[in-house]
């Protein structure tokens, strides 16, 4: 072949490359609709408590690239090493875990937990902790054959790193492969561009789409929830008009009655409409998850209050008997530049902080509410159980009680907790997907000194031993009963 | 958080927002704001559901609803239909 032909293939190449590059479609629901089995967490039924349901446990893993990820490994890490229980009954504490939300950086570490189970433990590190995912990307996009499909309107950057994600990370597992292992439950988070709405991967938040979740690749969503304004292109699904027999949940239709009593279950309710088809074609584009929630802990608070949510039905029928939440926060806090310079900011200064700034001011107002939501419960407990010991005393009628006192536990660990100079140092790491395999072994080893050290997860760890009884403690520094 | 009690002659599923909740009689919590409540089934009670407004709720003083028995000849075959 002449060096004129073979050009002229590589230019016909290029234009049929340009013209077929698209990014993978989700699919529709198919025209029976959903059965109610896709992927969501297990149905529960009143008069049956499933004893997984006991200690339940659900943790959070922020955003942060590889950092969050490796932090978060870590926190599994030590989890799997604690074992509770009593003699005859040892159960690692990592076996308890029900469900497992994750952003960003996070999101590989938890999908990957999800889909892997124990064998995260074996593969995981190689796989994607020490490689250098960031020059993989580059060199992807260096490729003439993805430089050409860049070229495309419909497939962009993202869309490469997706593909990255699901075939050498992932081995294009999609949500049925997820669904099969049933627990830990698995929320990976985007953020929608349109409102800034957050997104949960999900067949609850797909229902809306009128989309299977099914086949969808689980790559892709951990794309979605790390793709970082600027850097990274956002990631899009198609809205379908809704499948048959598709009603609006009565929790979305109540919450939309009354806004002025409750404004976050309204824009709740609101927002899953607004992902909804109308007569024209729809499409949502997503970024990273932590544009609105960085910690990821609003799915599993949403979980908590929200009537349709998993923790809230098991509390109210008498399931949960010890709730127990664990956020891995690798938020960092880099030495301030900007605030010592007479100039205004350029652009990319301004570009950077507008997208990072939020995720961190969102954070701690969202660990308060968590916190305050958790000592709510235990006064309403407490106030009840006290009144009835009183009444008791006068053989006087008691109050109703709550079907199960419960015992509640919060655990955050951050860089925060660290002695100085090893806080500082921490604080300082950047965000990014490729870190010295050094740091990578500090940041796995460090998650499992904070949950050592952490006075919450120690008061957590006697009541589960049962060396405390429970109540037992108060007055002790902890977020933990 | 808002506190409700469903009363009931027995003990029977209760169902709020269409999901299933816990059972009658005893204290359950709920966000603030509009919620529709029913029980399960055997669908021998009255009314069929009720659409409460949860708000100023409290542990000791929550939120209280009753659904009534019926009487066999009253009962539906499903719920909706005539008896």
């Amino acid at each position: 072949m002449t060096s004129r032909a073979r050009l002229g293939a590589l230019v016909l190449l290029s234009i049929v490359a340009v013209g077929c590059a698209h990014y993978p479609l989700n699919a529709p629901l198919p025209p029976t609709g959903d059965t109610g089995t896709g992927y969501r967490f297990p149905a529960m039924a009143v008069d049956k408590p499933d004893p997984a349901d006991e200690v339940f446990v659900c943790l959070s893993f922020s955003g942060g690239g590889t950092r969050a990820a490796a932090f978060a490994y870590g926190a599994l890490l030590r989890l799997k090493d604690i074992e509770i229980g009593r003699a005859g009954s040892r159960r690692s504490l990592l076996d308890e875990v029900d469900c497992v939300a994750g952003i960003s950086g996070g999101a590989f570490t938890a999908a990957y937990y999800g889909l892997n189970g124990p064998d995260t433990f074996r593969s995981f590190y190689d796989r994607f902790l020490v490689r250098n995912i960031q020059q993989e990307l580059i060199l992807s996009t260096l490729n003439p054959v993805n430089l050409a499909r860049l070229a495309s309107p419909y497939f962009s950057r993202i869309d490469l790193a997706a593909e990255l994600y699901d075939t050498s990370v992932f081995e294009g597992a999609t949500y049925a492969a997820l669904m099969a292992r049933r627990r830990p439950f698995i929320v990976l988070h985007a953020t929608s561009m349109a409102n800034g709405a957050p997104f949960e991967f999900t067949q609850d938040e797909f229902d809306f789409l009128g989309s299977d979740l099914g086949a969808f690749h689980v790559g892709r969503a951990a794309a979605a929830s790390s793709a970082f304004p600027f850097l990274l292109s956002p990631v899009s699904l198609k809205s379908y008009p809704p499948a048959a027999g598709f009603g609006i949940p009565p929790a979305v239709s109540a919450a939309l009655e009354t806004r002025e009593l409750n404004p976050s279950r309204y824009a709740w309710a609101r927002q899953r409409l607004d992902l909804m088809a109308g007569k024209e074609e729809k499409w949502l584009h997503l970024l990273d998850g932590g544009l609105a929630d960085n910690i990821g802990l609003r799915s599993i608070l949403r979980a908590y209050d929200r009537s349709d949510g998993f923790i809230a039905q098991r509390i109210n029928a008498g399931h949960i008997k010890r709730l127990i939440v664990i956020a891995v926060n690798a938020r960092t806090d880099p030495p301030e530049q900007l605030s010592r310079q007479e100039r205004s900011p350029g652009l990319t200064d301004v570009f950077m902080k507008t997208a990072t700034v939020s995720m961190e001011s969102l954070s701690a107002d969202t660990i308060d509410y968590a916190i305050n939501r958790q000592s709510e419960r235990e006064q309403a407990q407490t106030n009840v159980r006290l009144c009835n010991q009183r009444l008791a005393g006068c053989g006087a009628e008691p109050f109703p009680t709550f079907a199960q006192e419960i015992r509640t536990c919060f655990v955050e660990i951050s860089f925060e907790g660290l002695p100085s100079p090893a806080r500082e140092e921490f604080l300082a790491l950047p965000t990014t997907f490729a870190l010295p395999e050094e740091t990578v072994k500090r940041l796995i080893a460090v998650a499992g000194t904070l949950l050592d050290s952490s006075p919450s997860f120690q008061k957590l760890l006697r009541a589960l031993q049962g060396e405390v009884s429970p109540g037992a403690g108060v007055g002790e520094r902890g977020n933990c009963s | 958080m808002e506190y409700l009690i469903v009363g009931f002659p027995g003990t029977r599923e209760v169902r709020v927002d269409g999901v299933p909740h816990g059972r009658t009689n005893i204290v359950m919590q709920f966000e603030a704001g509009i919620h529709v409540v029913t029980l399960g089934p055997p669908w021998n009670f009255a009314p069929l559901e009720q659409k409460i407004l949860l708000y100023n709720t409290a542990a000791l003083d929550p939120y209280r609803i009753d659904f009534r028995i019926l009487p066999p000849a009253s009962i539906p075959i499903s719920p909706g239909s005539p008896p």
